[in-house]
């Protein structure tokens, strides 16, 4: 076990034993605050309330247990916001993964077509080069024809 | 120094296991409770017991879900 291997050692002991301590205290708590006597009562509470207004104000007991149903349905739909998350994660990671495919296209034909230009534009000037240089070569021998 | 790190990491592990099979298994008794707590006030109010059982089956149907929920993320269908 060298140096390194050591480190990782003693950085994953320190590391599970603040999170052996830390998380079941944090599931804990998350779940007390649903899940209890007292949150169930503050609820049952709160639904009785608006259950007895309903009753108070004159509605039929079939629609006002509806209604008491509906409104404690909005507690529960935590768990449709759970699902909808999980969904949009996915539906954001396609998102992410065809963005950036589409990036890398385009930055390619970008690269294509400026490398293109600069092998033309290099093609050019060698071709320009090499007929300056025949011009010369004519016009020096035409320069030693004319001597001779 | 280097046992006495595997044997922590190991304890470690197990303490965090241990302490998720309590919590799962507390659970439906926490769940029962707040139920019951949720039917009496209900019921106090002058619901009938039927419609007071059938509204605190929320609870029931949240904690499956959110158990549902738990399961899949470590499918990491999520």
């Amino acid at each position: 076990m060298n140096g390194k291997e050591k480190e990782d050692v003693e950085e994953l002991k320190e590391v599970l034993s603040v999170v052996s301590k830390e998380v079941p205290n944090l599931i804990k708590s998350i779940i007390a605050s649903v899940f209890s006597e007292e949150a169930g009562r503050d609820m049952g509470k709160a639904a009785a309330a608006f259950y007895k207004e309903l009753r108070d104000a004159g509605l039929p007991e079939e629609v006002a247990v509806r209604m008491t149903e509906n409104y404690v349905s909005v507690f529960t739909s935590l768990s449709e916001v759970m699902k909808i998350s999980g969904k949009e994660k996915i539906e954001g990671a396609k998102i992410g993964k065809e963005i950036s495919e589409e990036v890398s296209r385009k930055v390619k034909e970008k690269l294509a077509e400026k490398l293109g230009k600069e092998v033309n534009e290099e093609v050019s000037k060698e071709i320009e080069k090499e007929l300056a240089k025949r011009r010369k070569e004519e016009c020096k021998e035409e320069e030693e024809d004319e001597e001779d | 120094m280097k046992i006495r790190s595997i044997i922590s990491i190991i304890l470690s592990v197990s303490y965090i296991l241990f302490n998720l099979i309590i919590l799962w298994a507390t659970l439906g008794w926490n769940v029962r409770k707040a139920k019951k707590a949720f039917e009496k006030q209900l019921i106090r109010q002058g619901m009938a017991k039927r419609d007071a059982r059938k509204l605190s089956a929320q609870y029931s149907k949240l904690k499956n879900d959110l158990m549902n929920t738990l399961k899949r993320s470590i499918r990491g269908e999520i």
